[in-house]
């Protein structure tokens, strides 16, 4: 296979598993072997693209894949750098277990027909987000995993589904006309939608009659809709509602990778497209003439918000996912911090405090991804979450019990687990940018995550046994799916060297917007 | 035609917003379609606006001696094209979703549908 065809591959697997997965559908048996294969698969291709173009010893870095072999920027470009490879691998690492443990969790009588093409359009909608290099297609690709998403949320259609599809769909209906306005403008000012294109013209505005002032404005509307689909605080209130509505093997995916390409817009649009241009404005709180700049302590203060406002919602939960899904505002939170002070301090330390964001964003992949599983094991076995109902689970499925602990100490941050890494690097990078207050917020935030996750061991795993817990019946294909990721959760502690090299490829590839342009190539335009 | 446009546009979203914030259902729902459409008629006008005459023209014709008249930017009317079907696909569904919800909670009243638990 041609190189830069490797950079439409993931898109195909995914969409080829929805319309097998949807021809197959009235043979159960058939039908769900299609999926698993098909995820299967899904990991396999990313894993090669990635090794492809980026891990291997004489990888090419990045490839662009120009679509209908229009040049950009007048065709559709698909683009994978290591940015994108990055989270791509995360999505895929998350997807495959959540699926296989989706197998066992979902009962004939919930009517699984659909829940198997959905989840690879879901997959199907995250990958092309990913790798677009086009604004307009990305809101396409946000309108598909949007619907797939949609769908999942309201999945089992009682009460407290519906409505939690009600706020999601009417709050995600305004963001897509939040973002068309923000990306016409984006069309009328710059006369072009293709990201690369973009940031040549950004760079230099005289020479391709751009005025930069209006771009800033413009980037702002785009930063709220990829915040609302990151779930940062103040658009963190749909989140609770919806993870605990949908199919808990989903949520892993929504939680895992859903989230983690509201970030990766951030960072792409911010980092690669608009760092290049200069607007000299004098705000008070705004240091430095890049809308980057602007992004800095907006996002610092979002994200400490987050920290706090998911770590106090946690410790308030009532079930497991409850507890799962408010740590979630949290952890996107700690995973933004990095971001935002990346934005503020200037360039080697920017890579460095970019890498942590990741290295943190790869950590909750797992541990949350892993921990939602968990509670599906939970509630597979003894037919209910709510911690009012559980108790001494420990001593009754010691595997799955133990495989919640590595999860909950991978979120605080224990050696040699992920997690402590993702946690040194993001004070590191506080510490560095010499930030006190952001400090303690983080801390602030690691107490909470302490305390929450304690609660939640102490009343569902320990103490007295209840009678939900001990009439439960484990499934031994989820705890094994939950073992295997705890030894992920794991591994990557060990085996960290590797990981961190690949975030770090990543973090210069988001800040690089001349490796990023080059590749993409778009001609016309821009005198040299 | 400039300033038309841009009054025609900011009443839209100002209706739209305000059925938005209706405690029933099917005002936000048609809220929600009135900016969606509001939208669309706003990447409409991101091309530009000209004033129609001779010299301007839809589509390119042969262009006789190498004069090449003016015309209208299309990739707007692409975009707009695809915006169209996924709001109409997203407001059909909003349709749906408010009918069940309305089987489910016996109320399309948003604070009833909120304040239970």
């Amino acid at each position: 296979m041609a190189a830069d065809a490797l950079a439409v591959a993931p898109l195909l697997v995914p969409l080829l598993a929805a319309t097998a997965a949807l021809l197959t559908r009235r043979w159960p048996v058939i039908r769900t072997s299609v999926s698993v294969a098909g995820v299967v698969a899904y990991a396999g291709v990313v894993a090669l693209v990635a090794w492809r173009v980026v891990v291997a010893p004489d990888a090419p870095g990045a490839v662009a894949y120009q679509v209908g072999d229009w040049p950009a920027p007048f065709g559709i470009t698909l683009v994978v750098d290591a940015l994108s490879a990055f989270v791509l691998v995360l999505t895929a690492a998350v997807a495959l277990p959540a699926m296989l443990s989706s197998v066992r969790y979902l009962l004939p009588e919930d009517e699984d027909v659909y829940y198997h093409p959905l989840y690879h359009f879901l997959l199907v909608g995250i990958t092309g987000a990913l790798l677009t290099g086009d604004l307009f297609n990305l809101f396409v690709w946000f309108e598909v995993l949007l619907m797939a998403t949609y769908v999942l949320v309201s999945f089992y259609g009682g009460v407290a589904h519906t409505r939690a599809t009600l706020w999601f769909l009417v709050l995600n209906i305004v963001a897509s006309a939040v973002m068309l306005v923000a990306i016409g403008g984006l069309y009328a000012t710059t006369g072009t939608l293709n990201m690369a294109d973009m940031a040549r013209r950004l760079a230099r505005p005289a020479a391709s009659g751009v005025a930069v002032g209006p771009v800033v404005g413009l980037s702002a509307l785009l930063f709220a809709v990829f915040a609302l689909k990151a779930g940062l605080v103040p658009f963190q209130f749909w989140v609770p509602s919806a993870y605990t509505a949908a199919p808990l093997p989903a949520t892993a995916l929504l939680a895992g990778a859903v989230k983690k390409v509201g970030v990766y817009a951030i960072l792409r649009l911010y980092f690669t497209v608009l760092s290049p241009a200069s607007v000299p404005v004098s705000l008070p709180g705004v240091a430095g003439d890049s809308p980057l700049a602007f992004l800095g302590p907006v996002l610092l203060l979002m994200a400490a918000a987050s920290v706090v406002f998911g770590g106090l919602g946690a410790i308030r939960g009532r079930s497991v996912e409850e507890v799962l899904a408010y740590s979630s505002i949290g952890q996107v939170g700690f995973i933004a911090i990095p971001v935002a002070i990346a934005a503020l301090v200037p360039s080697p330390a920017r890579e460095l405090a970019v890498a942590a964001g990741l290295v943190y964003a790869l950590n909750h992949t797992l541990a949350k991804g892993m921990l939602f599983l968990a509670a599906a094991t939970v509630r597979s076995a003894a037919g209910t979450s709510r911690l009012s109902e559980l108790g001494g689970l420990a001593g009754r499925f010691p595997a799955l019990s133990s495989a919640f602990m590595v999860g909950a100490l991978a979120l605080i941050g224990i050696p040699p687990l992920s997690g402590f890494f993702g946690k040194f690097l993001v004070f590191d990078a506080a510490v560095r940018a010499d930030r006190s207050l952001t400090l303690a917020v983080l801390v602030g935030g690691s107490l909470l995550t302490i305390a929450y996750t304690t609660r939640a061991w102490l009343r569902g795993f320990w103490g007295e046994r209840t009678a939900a817990v001990e009439t439960a019946v484990r499934d031994p294909a989820q705890v094994a799916v939950v073992v295997a990721m705890a030894l992920a959760v794991a591994a990557v502690g060990v085996g960290f060297e590797v990981v961190f090299a690949f975030a770090e490829a990543a973090a210069e590839a988001a800040t690089d917007t001349d490796a990023y342009v080059e590749v993409v190539a778009p001609t016309g335009g821009v005198e040299e | 035609m400039t300033l038309v446009l841009a009054t025609l546009l900011g009443l839209l979203f100002a209706f739209g917003t305000y059925l938005l914030l209706r405690r029933d259902l099917v005002w936000v729902i048609w809220g929600l379609a009135i900016v969606s459409q509001a939208a669309n008629a706003y990447l409409l006008t991101v091309a530009g606006i000209a004033v129609p005459g001779v010299e301007s023209v839809p589509v390119l014709g042969h262009g006789a001696e190498g004069a090449v008249p003016e015309t209208a930017d299309p990739l707007v009317q692409a975009l707009v094209l695809t915006a169209i079907v996924i709001s109409f696909g997203m407001t059909a569904f909003a349709l749906v979703v408010t009918y069940r919800v309305y089987e489910e909670h016996d109320t399309i009243d948003v604070f009833e549908i909120g304040g239970e638990r």
